[in-house]
């Protein structure tokens, strides 16, 4: 990409790009969304809803090298291979970021078309870790704010009362590099039990996957109650977290999310429920903060020229469906949608497009119909992950979403009535017909409203 | 065009249709007996004629039976394809992928015995699977099923289009060409309906043809509206060659309206991802060529 293709671009006369964030926590699924939405849009077979793939205007797509000369390529054959080989499993979890741009090759349409020839879109998506995109609600908090949060919030997880007896008798006057290690490896060791529990709020998120950055300075820090405050210990972890702020959070974000003009954000509701309300909570309060750090809406021609760019269309997505029967989606989709009210509020308000659907990027069931006590439960089928198949009806959502914001919201141990039990189901081995990409739930109709318009 | 559209769609009366029913009623009861005196006649008279005579109105009655059948049999598909485009309605409104289904059920059987679809039916059972909406599973079938005969249904109502202009234009003789536009029309009105699966026998054709004029009227479409501002303007200048020229351009715009009611009424889906035919296309495309070249296209 030489300066004057950049230029074009810049002033909107080179090939269009599309950023599309993927934005979601951790084991949201995004992963395998990127690995299924590309490998969806190489092979268009199942891809009906498209509307550019269905009347056959995208006439070629190549996963082209990333336009990034820094960052590594999405490793897209490796996880395509681990969901569709002869035992397939999912990918392990990201450890750091990738990218990939899949360019599509239209025919030219509209009025025009018949002169312009074939048009090139392409498509940009980066991959991360999930744990890092809890770092964007650091950025407009200082310190002692943050550490009174966390402290506030860390009773009743695992290990919190290792770290509470690490601050005990500690000495806030004097700093020394080794006791700081010693009391970031015990937040570190909170953090992770936290996350094993099923907490989703775990910052800052580098702790948890650090990457090359493995004890630097910036990663060893651990919040102070307000007592240490004046401290050396407390000034000197004040400054390591204005640098973690700085040095690590504020280069992602900027060189990541701030041009992404698409986002998708994957909530894994089902997995939430299946772990009780508290879970709920915490998700839902973590998702509304994230996503205040994007900035929704339409950019104006003039806007754009200037290089200004604003997400213009969300999709709210509830994750791996395809552990619902088909008739419990839209229940599954208005829980979404009210989990994620306030965000979705806004950037209805300032513009943007948004949509929630419940998608499935890899669909690992089938649909079955369990006989028991004379009823007829609409179960879904697959593969356990310990290689077992199974038919398993997870328990009926409830048609109103209060039903599982309320308890959610009112720190509610368990929910009240019925468990909702989700089974971990392993990728399905498959038989594609020449054409074909993975099967999904709806990821076509996803593709469609994020990118289609742009086809 | 606009008195084909008076003469089929206004409703009669109560009084009227009192008056009609009534009129057949004993016309029929005074033929029935006529019939009986002369067939009792002519068994007294000449025994063998009178058995010959017995013989005929026995076949007669069986091939009327026969006619009846087929009326009824017309009227249970046209019914089924009425049903389907309920469900689809109400598959799309509720987005019930159970509905849904039953809808691309109800389409397969429709057009079972249709050979040129078979690819098509087999491609939609391989891929149903796929959907999990109502839109997306509605949009497969419409696009496997009907996209095809969207287009022989457009052919049909060009070449009305055609027929119609032309007779308007060349036929010298006042209601002459009332009469074939009508025909042309009602003719079209038939083709749509055997195109969709339906299959439209006397009595079902006059009655589908008053279904499509009434959705004509309701939907408002019988007046000029933007989408003939074209056509008569381009039908102005041609008028200004000749007057009948240019009332057989906005007739046939006016045939391909109704070609296009009848279409919307007879195809047992709606329009979901296909796109519905406009006037303007239509015209353009079944004019072309019969008032010279100055016709756009």
């Amino acid at each position: 990409m030489g300066i004057g293709s950049t230029l074009m671009a810049g002033i909107g006369l080179g090939d269009p790009v599309i950023r599309l964030g993927v934005t979601g926590l951790s084991r949201a699924g995004k992963t395998v969304f990127i690995t299924s939405l590309v490998a969806n849009l190489m092979d268009r077979g199942r891809m009906h809803a498209l509307r550019a793939a269905a009347d056959g205007s995208i006439k070629a797509a190549w996963l082209q090298p990333q336009p990034d000369d820094t960052i590594p390529r999405f490793d897209f054959e490796r996880h395509l291979a681990a969901l569709t080989g002869p035992e397939p499993h999912w990918p392990e979890g990201t450890r750091h970021v990738s990218q990939l741009r899949l360019s599509l090759r239209l025919d030219g349409r509209g009025l025009l078309g018949g002169l312009t020839g074939p048009r090139t879109v392409h498509l940009d998506i980066v991959d991360y870790p999930g744990e890092w995109l809890l770092d964007l609600r650091l950025m407009e908090k200082d310190f002692s704010e943050w550490s009174a949060e966390v402290l506030d919030r860390m009773q009743g997880r695992p290990g919190a009362e290792e770290y509470q007896a690490a601050l005990n008798g500690l000495d806030g006057d004097r700093f020394d590099e080794p006791v700081a290690q010693r009391l970031a490896q015990t937040y570190t060791a909170h953090l992770h039990a936290a996350r094993e529990a099923g907490w989703s709020d775990c910052t800052p998120g580098r702790f948890l996957i650090p990457g090359e950055m493995e004890g630097s300075p910036a990663l060893t820090f651990a919040p102070l109650p307000a007592s240490f405050e004046g401290g050396r210990l407390h000034k000197e972890f004040r400054r390591r977290f204005d640098a973690y702020k700085s040095r690590v959070v504020k280069p992602f974000f900027r060189d990541h999310f701030a041009r992404i003009d698409r986002q998708v954000v994957l909530v894994d509701v089902l997995g939430a429920i299946h772990q009780g309300p508290r879970a709920v909570e915490d998700m839902r309060r973590a998702m509304a903060d994230i996503l205040t750090a994007f900035r929704p809406g339409r950019a104006g021609w003039l806007a754009q020229l200037l290089g200004t760019r604003r997400v213009e269309r969300i999709l709210f997505a509830a994750t791996k469906a395809d552990h619902l029967h088909q008739v419990q989606h839209n229940r599954l989709t208005a829980i979404l949608s009210a989990m994620l009210r306030e965000a979705r509020d806004r950037a209805d308000f300032s513009g943007a497009r948004t949509e929630a659907m419940s998608i499935a990027a890899l669909r690992a069931t089938t649909e079955d119909v369990i006989h028991q006590d004379g009823q007829e439960l609409p179960a879904v089928r697959g593969r356990l992950l310990d290689g077992r198949q199974a038919a398993f009806y997870p328990g009926e959502l409830p048609a109103d979403p209060a039903a599982v914001l309320h308890p959610a919201r009112d720190g509610a141990d368990r929910w009240l009535d019925g468990d909702y039990a989700i089974m971990n189901f392993a990728p399905a081995p498959m038989t594609a017909r020449p054409g074909d990409g993975p099967p999904h739930i709806r990821l076509d109709r996803a593709a469609e409203f994020l990118i289609g318009d742009r086809l | 065009m606009e008195m084909v559209t008076r003469l089929v769609g206004r409703p009669p009366s109560k009084l009227t249709r009192f008056f009609i029913n009534s009129g057949v009623a004993l016309f029929t009861f005074l033929l029935s007996i006529a019939a009986l005196n002369f067939i009792n006649d002519l068994l007294t008279r000449y025994p063998v004629l009178g058995w010959i005579g017995v013989g005929l109105f026995a076949l007669f009655t069986l091939a009327a039976l026969g006619m009846a059948w087929r009326e009824y049999r017309a009227w249970a598909r046209f019914a089924r394809i009425d049903a389907i485009q309920r469900q689809a309605g109400a598959a799309l409104a509720e987005d019930s992928l159970d509905k849904a289904r039953a809808v691309a059920d109800g389409l397969v059987a429709l057009y079972r015995d249709r050979p040129e679809l078979e690819w098509h039916r087999k491609r939609l059972a391989d891929n149903r699977g796929d959907a999990f909406d109502a839109r997306t599973l509605l949009t497969m079938g419409e696009t496997e099923l009907l996209a095809q005969l969207d287009q022989d249904a457009r052919r049909e109502i060009e070449a009305a289009a055609r027929t119609v202009a032309a007779a308007t234009a060349l036929i010298p003789l006042a209601l002459a060409d009332v009469a074939a536009a009508l025909a042309a029309n009602l003719r079209m009105i038939r083709r749509m309906a055997e195109i969709y699966g339906g299959r439209a026998g006397a009595v079902g054709g006059w009655r589908l043809a008053r279904t499509v004029i009434t959705h004509l009227v309701a939907t408002g479409a019988v007046a000029a509206g933007d989408d003939l501002v074209e056509t008569i303007a381009g039908g102005g200048i041609l008028s200004k060659v000749s007057r009948r020229f240019g009332e057989g351009v906005v007739n046939g715009a006016l045939t391909a309206r109704v070609g296009i009611a009848a279409m919307e009424v007879c195809r047992p889906l709606p329009f979901i991802a296909q796109p519905r035919p406009k006037v303007g296309n239509l015209v353009t495309r079944g004019l072309r060529g019969l008032f010279g070249s100055d016709e756009r296209g």
